[in-house]
């Protein structure tokens, strides 16, 4: 299971709350992996693709609100994750039948949640901690 | 989170920075591959890790305990760590027995020497225990390697280049025995290689590094060779032929016909890849009778042949261009030679002429 300890928080609530909800996401879609409830799978994985698209959103909002001076670089960065999420759609429709799209579909889930996201996300840290306490 | 995590790396030797913000995650049972030329940062990447180099900014965490950061730097023999390194680093007056209990000074002898055997066992090597390291051969000297950094129970284990000084044939087994064992210890694992086909080959996910330690790429090995994000990255897994022109209605004008695209707007200036297992040659008489072409030489490397063709007619006629085809080629056998694109091996990036 994946877990937001201290060393994968932002430190921006907005954001911390969307990866926790992302996190909790993945973690639905695991325990469906793990007790062979591959329909049920089938149907999560769609909603956290929706729920990251979503969050993408929302933090670009936020970015360009606080005039993030890379934003337009982790706009494109967000895009370049299409094919990654259309990748997991496809993995989640055959895990039925292949315990290697299965165990893909595992891996590429926490990887793209923790280095994808996360440490992508680790980039304006700093600067919107900064940002966000000198607004508040 | 239990793995390896390390958040906003910067790295800089006197002025030149080597590392420019770098984050990564290393998830416990997962194999990450660092993969770039000499220079990237990759090595430093990893010393920092373990706690050879010292830390400049950012933190380093292993199984959720922050091993370092700006004024607290855990010693590597504290940090729960195993390495693998090219050379083997084993000492050459110890036994093996000897080697391998080197790091678990923890322990009393006999649960050592226990533990030691263990490991010895599982890479196979349990009946040299007795022998001294320059009687084994240089694979046989990496699974001591590998026992050795596995003994301590690490929570992590580092190999930097660790198959480079063995040759073709020891090389491909040890790399396969390796990834069989780190598995089935569940050990994060983070690697570092400029060898394409060994990240291919051992990663779950490879970083492709670019200069001053920036993070071209991450993916599954399948997303790096068919997805790579720009050319630097298409290159990197050998010589590609590539052809310049203007997209039109949404495809490339080319000698083997057009090449559709959806990467790139009409009107724009663009570079074609294409890789040469890309090129499928054939004798012309399909549906499509393809593009003829002249053979201008053909290698046989093994498995696979390197074929050298030119156009025989056409604005280009001439132009060179390379192809990779799967056992040996006969030439004689096909007659006229005809070549078509396979588009899942093309690639499309804007390209500039200067």
């Amino acid at each position: 299971m994946v877990e937001i300890t201290r060393s994968f928080e932002i430190e921006v609530d907005i954001i911390d709350d969307d990866h926790r909800r992302l996190v909790d996401s993945i973690n639905e879609i695991i325990q469906a992996l793990n007790n062979e409830q591959f329909e049920l799978c089938a149907q999560l994985v769609p909603d956290f693709v929706d729920l990251s698209k979503q969050h993408f959103r929302r933090e670009e909002s936020l970015l360009a609100k606080y005039d993030y001076p890379q934003t337009d670089n982790h706009i494109k960065h967000h895009a370049s994750l299409d094919d990654k999420m259309e990748t997991m759609l496809a993995l989640a429709t055959k895990v039925a039948d292949s315990p290697p799209a299965a165990e893909a579909l595992r891996k590429e889930l926490i990887f793209f949640m923790m280095d994808d996201i996360i440490n992508e996300d680790m980039d304006f840290k700093s600067f919107m901690v900064n940002a966000t306490a000198g607004k508040a | 989170m239990d793995g390896l995590h390390m958040v906003g790396i910067e790295h800089a030797y006197g002025n030149t920075n080597v590392l420019n913000n770098v984050s990564l995650t290393v998830p416990a049972g997962e194999l990450v591959c660092l993969l770039g030329p000499s220079g990237c940062g990759k090595t430093t990447l990893l010393r920092i890790a373990g706690g050879m180099e010292k830390l400049q900014a950012g933190t380093v965490t292993i199984d959720e305990e922050i091993v370092a950061e700006p004024g607290h730097q855990l010693p590597p023999e504290d940090r729960k760590i195993g390495y693998m390194f090219q050379d083997y680093a084993l000492f050459p007056h110890l036994t093996i027995i000897d080697n391998v209990t080197f790091g678990l000074f923890r322990m009393d002898k006999a649960e050592a020497v226990k533990r030691a055997m263990e490991m010895l066992d599982l890479v196979g090597m349990a009946q040299h225990a007795a022998k001294h390291p320059h009687m084994l051969s240089g694979g046989q000297q990496q699974r001591i390697a590998l026992a050795r950094a596995l003994a301590p129970k690490p929570r992590l284990v580092l190999l930097d280049e660790p198959f480079s000084g063995l040759d073709t044939n020891m090389r491909a087994k040890i790399r396969e025995e390796t990834l069989m064992i780190l598995k089935h210890t569940n050990v994060a694992t983070m690697m570092v290689t400029h060898d394409p086909e060994e990240a291919m080959f051992m990663a779950d996910r490879i970083k492709v590094m670019g200069d001053n330690g920036k993070v071209l790429q991450s993916g599954r090995p399948a997303d790096i060779y068919y997805k790579p994000v720009d050319e630097y990255v298409a290159r990197l897994f050998g010589p590609m032929n590539h052809i310049d022109g203007i997209v039109h209605n949404g495809a490339i004008g080319s000698s083997f016909g057009d090449i559709k695209t959806d990467d790139a707007e009409n009107g724009q200036a663009v570079r074609l890849l294409i890789r040469p297992e890309g090129v499928v040659l054939h004798d012309g008489k399909g549906t499509d009778g393809g593009t003829p072409v002249d053979v201008v030489s053909a290698h046989l490397l093994g498995d696979s042949s390197i074929v050298r063709c030119s156009l025989r007619e056409g604005a280009n006629k001439g132009a060179e261009f390379q192809v990779r085809i799967a056992g040996a080629f006969d030439a004689a056998a096909m007659g006229q030679v005809h070549a078509h694109v396979d588009p899942r091996h093309t690639f499309v990036y804007p390209h500039d002429k200067q």
